[in-house]
């Protein structure tokens, strides 16, 4: 197995682990539910009218929770079917809005918001012809380097724009920051960072460091030499 | 067991308000704090008589929190929680002075099994 191969075996594997971990949680909730609503009706018929609100919320439960596990599972499942095809057509909003929820679990247990930076969803979707692995590689690579310099209660935005016939993902962190030179060194210091760097070589594009606006600014071609 | 002050501590609230509200319909006081810190705060203010602590956690994790509650409370029996599919994790936890642990989604009945153990090694 090549190097490149194993870095995304464990890209692989990290994110489905965060996935399934919180799926696990899914089932949990649903499981001490309807637990709670078995446990009641066990007792006695006045039980049930005693402690129908308890029932009621139960059954809200699961009902969110379902829908939680459904997100989720369409989600992974979109995620395992970017192995398909070595070189496809993206959408960069929906790669990186898939990317946002996948890495959310990560964010929330470094106390830090993560959202995309999106709001015209009416507008022409960018599209390129590109590793659709490498390139969430590259883009979960940016929050992990985004993670090394953010504290708790930090926010990273991400949005894209078309600049120079490139296609331009910005990863900007907000919060209790370091002052420029030191947001620099932080993140070209972090282990992540030579990754990304590798990650957007292979994708022919590059991944620059914004320290004016506490940011990384990765480049992608609109299409990949095949 | 009646009785017994069970604190909760996991960052999923709906999962831990859920779990207290069945431990409290079993004669068990059960409360719940979403994260470490809390708990710790918890402890001080009105110590439990067992902790069931969730290993993964924003801020200060579960390993950390079990650390520190050992060495301000060490005849506090702690039962981990873990949501990793291997069972490396609770055994972490239990070279770090855990009582036990369980993998979640837990089943209630064991949890109170695990619990009687617990109380019974730390009179």
């Amino acid at each position: 197995m090549n190097k490149c191969t194993n870095k995304e075996v464990a890209f692989f594997g990290k994110i489905t682990a965060g996935i399934t971990h919180e799926m696990k949680n899914v089932l949990a909730i649903i499981r001490e539910s309807s637990g709670l609503m078995g446990d009641i009706i066990s007792i006695s018929p006045e039980a049930i009218v005693k402690h129908q609100e308890k029932i009621q919320n139960s059954m809200v439960r699961i009902k969110d929770q379902i829908e939680r596990g459904i997100g989720l599972t369409d989600r992974l499942n979109k995620f395992a079917h970017s192995t398909d095809e070595t070189l496809s057509k993206i959408d960069l909003r929906e790669a990186i809005e898939q990317l946002v929820t996948l890495a959310q679990r990560f964010a929330r247990l470094k106390h830090v918001v993560l959202k995309t930076m999106t709001p015209d969803h009416e507008g022409p979707p960018v599209t390129l012809v590109t590793r659709h692995v490498q390139l969430q590689m590259a883009l979960f690579a940016s929050l992990e380097c985004c993670f090394t310099v953010l504290s708790a209660g930090g926010e990273i935005n991400v949005g894209i724009r078309k600049l120079e016939g490139k296609n331009v993902v910005n990863v900007v962190c907000k919060g209790d920051l370091p002052g420029q030179s030191e947001f620099v060194r932080n993140i070209s210091e972090s282990e992540n960072w030579p990754a990304l760097q590798e990650i957007a070589a292979c994708l022919e594009g590059s991944a620059k460091l914004d320290e004016t606006a506490h940011g990384i600014v990765l480049s992608f071609p609109d299409e990949i030499r095949r | 067991m009646e009785n017994l002050k069970i604190l909760l501590v996991d960052d999923e609230e709906e999962f831990v308000t859920t779990l207290a509200e069945r431990l409290e319909l079993r004669g068990l006081q059960a409360r719940a704090a979403l994260n470490g810190e809390d708990a710790l705060h918890m402890i001080e203010a009105d110590t439990p008589q067992i902790v069931i602590l969730d290993v993964m956690m924003p801020g200060l994790g579960g390993f950390e929190v079990l650390r520190r509650i050992k060495a301000q409370h060490p005849q506090i029996p702690v039962i981990l929680l873990t949501g990793r599919g291997s069972e490396k994790e609770g055994v972490k936890g239990m070279e770090l002075g855990a009582f036990d642990y369980l993998m979640k989604p837990l089943d209630i009945e064991e949890l109170i099994k695990k619990m009687q153990e617990a109380i019974k090694s730390h009179p």
